[in-house]
C-alpha cells in the first residue's frame, strides 16, 4: 500500500491540492491500480541495443507566414488571459527574495 | 417537416439534398427538434450552437449553386475536446468551462470547407478520461436505449447524438476505445483510424502516442464518408502521416479470433452476438481462424501505465496562467495547485497522480519501461497475426452498457476497455459495428463487434463493416 506521505509527495509534484478525504481514497485507488498494472513486472527487460522505430519529425526552424492556425489570432489568445492589461498577460511576480 | 429526416443516413440525405427534395435547413431543424425533445433527459449536448440555421442556409446557398460535397449541409455533432473557432471547448471540465477556442482544429477546417453544419458540442468524460461519460463535470450522458444506463465513453455524447437522431454523424476521439465502446453501447458504428491518419491539431491531447480523431455514424458507409473527410497528413501535426507509406495489405479472406482472450469475463449473450457476426462473415466466404496474441492479456495493464503517464505530462499545461480557470493562492505554487485541484475532477486528478507515480525516478523502469517493452511485443504480435488474416475480431466490450453509477470502482471501469486498448497501443485501425442487442431487465441493449486491421488498411474495415451490417 502506497503511503499518505507518498500521496502528498505526488500531489506536490503534480501541483494539485487534495482534500483530506480524497488523499485517503487515492491511497486505496492508486494502490489497487498499481497492483493491477504491476503485471508488467514479468515482462523481460528490453534487449540491449533495441532501436526504437519512431523518430522525431522536425519542421524547418523558420517563422511561418501561412498555414499556421494561430496566425492573426493574437487578439483571441489575449482574450483568454485570466488577467489582462492592454496587450499583456498579468502574472504573479515569480522571483521572490528568500528570507 | 417531421423530425423523421434525422433518421436518414448521411448517404440518403446526400441524395435527397442533391435532388432538392429536402434542404439542409430541414435536416438541421429535424435534428434540432430531437435535441429539444430529448437533450434534457439524455444530456448529450453541452451546448447547442445558436447559429445552426445560418450554417444550414449557407449550405443551402451552395447547393442552390449546383455545388455538392459528401458533407455539404449534413448536420454533425462534435466532441467537446475538438476546437471550433469562436465556440467554447471545455473537454467537459470545470478548468475550461469558459474557454473559447481561438482556432479551428484541422478536422474542423476540413469539415467547414465541405459545408458540414455543426449542431453543438457533445458531452464526454472529462479530458476523455473514462468509459461512461460519468466523469463529465456536467453530469453523465444517458443511453438512448435505456436512460438508466450510460452511453459509454469517453465520446458518449457524440455516440448518443447519432443514436438518438440528434445528428446524422459525429466526431469523437479515441485513446483507449473512446469511440468504439460508446458506439457499441449505443448501437451505431464508430471507428478509430490508423495512428497518424487524421491530424490532431486542435484536439485536446490525452495520451499523445494513443489519441486519434474518428467518426460516428449509423452505417459503415457513412463512417467512411466522415473518415475520408478528415483524413490526411498535416504539417501542424508531426505525427500525422500519409497512409500510403504503409505496405498494402493483400486480402486473405480470413478473420482471426484471439479465443484465449474471450474465455472469461465476457457475458454469454454478448459472445452469442459475436458468433452471429462471425457467421455473417463466414457466409461471405471468410474463413474464421484462431490466432494467438500472448501479450494481449497484458494490454490493459500496459495501457493504464502509458496513458496516465502521457496524460500527466499533457495536462501540465493547465496551470491557470494563460487561459481557463485561474485561482489565486498565497504564492505561485498555490496558484497552480488550487487552480488544478479545483478545476480538475476526481478521475483526472487520479490519473495525473498515477502518471506522476509511474514516471517518478525509482519507479520508471518498473512501470513505464516495462510497459514500453510489452507494448512493442504486442505490436509485433498483432502485426504478425495480420500477415495471415485481414482483421482480428473480438466483441467491442465484454458486456452491454452498465447502469449509471454501477461501476463506482475505478479499476472495474477500466476493465471495460479490455478489448479496445490494444489497437491504440499498436496504432492499428479498428471499428465497432452493431451486432444486435442483448436483454437486461426487459430492455434491449445494443452490443458491437470490433474488427482491427493492418496499419493503413482502414478502408477494409468499412467494407467488412458493411458485410456485418447486412
Amino acid at each position: 500500500m502506497i503511503s499518505k506521505e507518498e500521496i502528498d509527495g505526488l500531489a506536490e509534484l503534480a501541483r494539485l491540492t487534495l482534500a483530506e478525504e480524497e488523499r485517503a481514497n487515492l491511497q486505496k485507488d492508486i494502490s489497487n491500480i498499481l497492483e493491477y498494472v504491476g503485471q508488467v513486472s514479468g515482462v523481460p527487460a528490453a534487449e540491449a541495443g533495441a532501436v526504437p522505430q519512431n523518430h522525431n519529425v522536425m519542421r524547418a526552424d523558420a517563422p511561418r507566414t501561412e498555414g499556421d492556425t494561430l496566425l492573426g489570432k493574437e487578439e483571441a489568445l489575449r482574450a483568454a488571459f485570466p488577467k489582462r492589461e492592454g496587450a499583456y498577460n498579468v502574472v504573479r511576480k515569480i522571483i521572490q527574495k528568500d528570507e | 417537416m417531421s423530425n423523421d429526416l434525422a433518421r436518414l443516413s448521411i448517404a440518403e440525405a446526400r441524395k435527397k439534398l442533391d435532388a432538392r427534395e429536402i434542404t439542409a435547413l430541414d435536416l438541421a431543424r429535424a435534428c434540432k427538434a430531437n435535441i429539444d425533445a430529448r437533450n434534457k433527459e439524455l444530456n448529450v449536448y453541452l451546448e447547442v450552437f445558436d447559429d445552426i440555421e445560418e450554417q444550414a442556409k449557407r449550405a443551402d446557398d451552395r447547393i442552390a449553386k449546383g455545388e455538392t460535397t459528401p458533407l455539404l449541409g449534413i448536420p454533425l455533432a462534435i466532441k467537446d475536446n475538438i476546437l471550433i473557432e469562436g465556440k467554447r471547448a471545455s473537454a467537459a471540465s470545470k478548468i475550461l468551462e469558459n474557454y473559447v477556442a481561438s482556432y479551428d482544429a484541422i478536422a474542423i477546417t476540413k469539415l467547414k470547407e465541405m459545408g458540414a453544419v455543426f449542431l453543438g458540442r457533445t458531452n464526454m468524460d472529462e479530458f476523455a478520461m473514462g468509459g461512461s461519460t460519468e466523469n463529465s463535470a456536467f453530469g453523465p450522458t444517458r443511453n438512448p436505449a435505456d436512460i438508466a444506463r450510460v452511453a459509454g465513453g469517453s465520446s458518449g455524447g457524440s455516440a448518443a447524438a447519432v443514436a438518438a437522431g440528434m445528428a446524422l454523424g459525429a466526431l469523437g476521439s479515441d485513446t483507449g476505445g473512446s469511440i468504439r465502446e460508446p458506439a457499441s453501447f449505443c448501437g451505431i458504428v464508430g471507428m478509430k483510424p490508423t495512428y497518424g491518419a487524421v491530424s490532431r491539431s486542435g484536439l485536446m491531447a490525452l495520451g499523445s502516442s494513443l489519441d486519434q480523431i474518428g467518426p460516428f455514424a449509423k452505417t459503415p458507409e457513412d463512417a467512411r464518408v466522415l473518415y475520408e473527410a478528415v483524413l490526411g497528413r498535416d504539417a501542424l501535426d508531426s505525427t500525422s502521416i500519409d497512409l500510403s507509406l504503409y505496405p498494402a495489405h493483400a486480402p486473405k479472406k480470413r478473420i482471426g479470433v484471439p479465443r484465449q482472450l474471450l474465455s472469461q469475463g465476457v457475458d454469454a449473450d454478448v459472445l452469442e452476438r459475436f458468433e452471429a457476426g462471425l457467421g455473417k462473415l463466414r457466409e461471405q466466404g471468410y474463413e474464421i481462424v484462431d490466432i494467438e496474441l500472448p501479450s494481449a492479456a497484458l494490454a490493459l495493464a500496459v495501457y493504464y501505465i502509458i496513458m496516465p503517464a502521457e496524460a500527466s505530462a499533457n495536462l501540465a499545461r493547465f496551470d491557470g496562467i494563460r487561459y481557463g480557470l485561474s485561482e489565486k493562492g498565497d504564492n505561485l505554487w498555490e496558484d497552480y495547485a488550487k487552480t488544478r485541484g479545483n478545476g480538475f475532477g476526481p478521475e483526472v486528478r487520479r490519473r495525473i497522480m498515477l502518471g506522476t507515480y509511474v514516471l517518478s525516478a525509482g519507479y520508471y523502469d518498473a512501470y513505464y519501461g516495462k510497459a514500453t517493452t510489452a507494448r512493442a511485443q504486442l505490436a509485433a504480435e498483432v502485426a504478425r497475426a495480420l500477415e495471415d488474416v485481414d482483421a482480428i475480431a473480438t466483441p467491442t466490450a465484454p458486456s452491454p452498457a452498465p447502469k449509471v453509477g454501477e461501476k463506482s470502482d475505478p479499476l472495474a471501469m477500466y476493465l471495460m476497455d479490455i478489448f479496445t486498448v490494444t489497437a491504440n497501443l499498436t496504432g492499428n485501425p479498428a471499428i465497432s459495428v452493431p451486432m444486435g442487442a442483448v436483454e437486461r431487465e426487459g430492455k434491449q441493449l445494443p452490443v458491437g463487434i470490433q474488427l482491427t486491421a493492418a496499419h493503413g488498411d482502414d478502408l477494409s474495415l468499412f467494407n467488412l463493416g458493411a458485410i456485418l451490417s447486412r
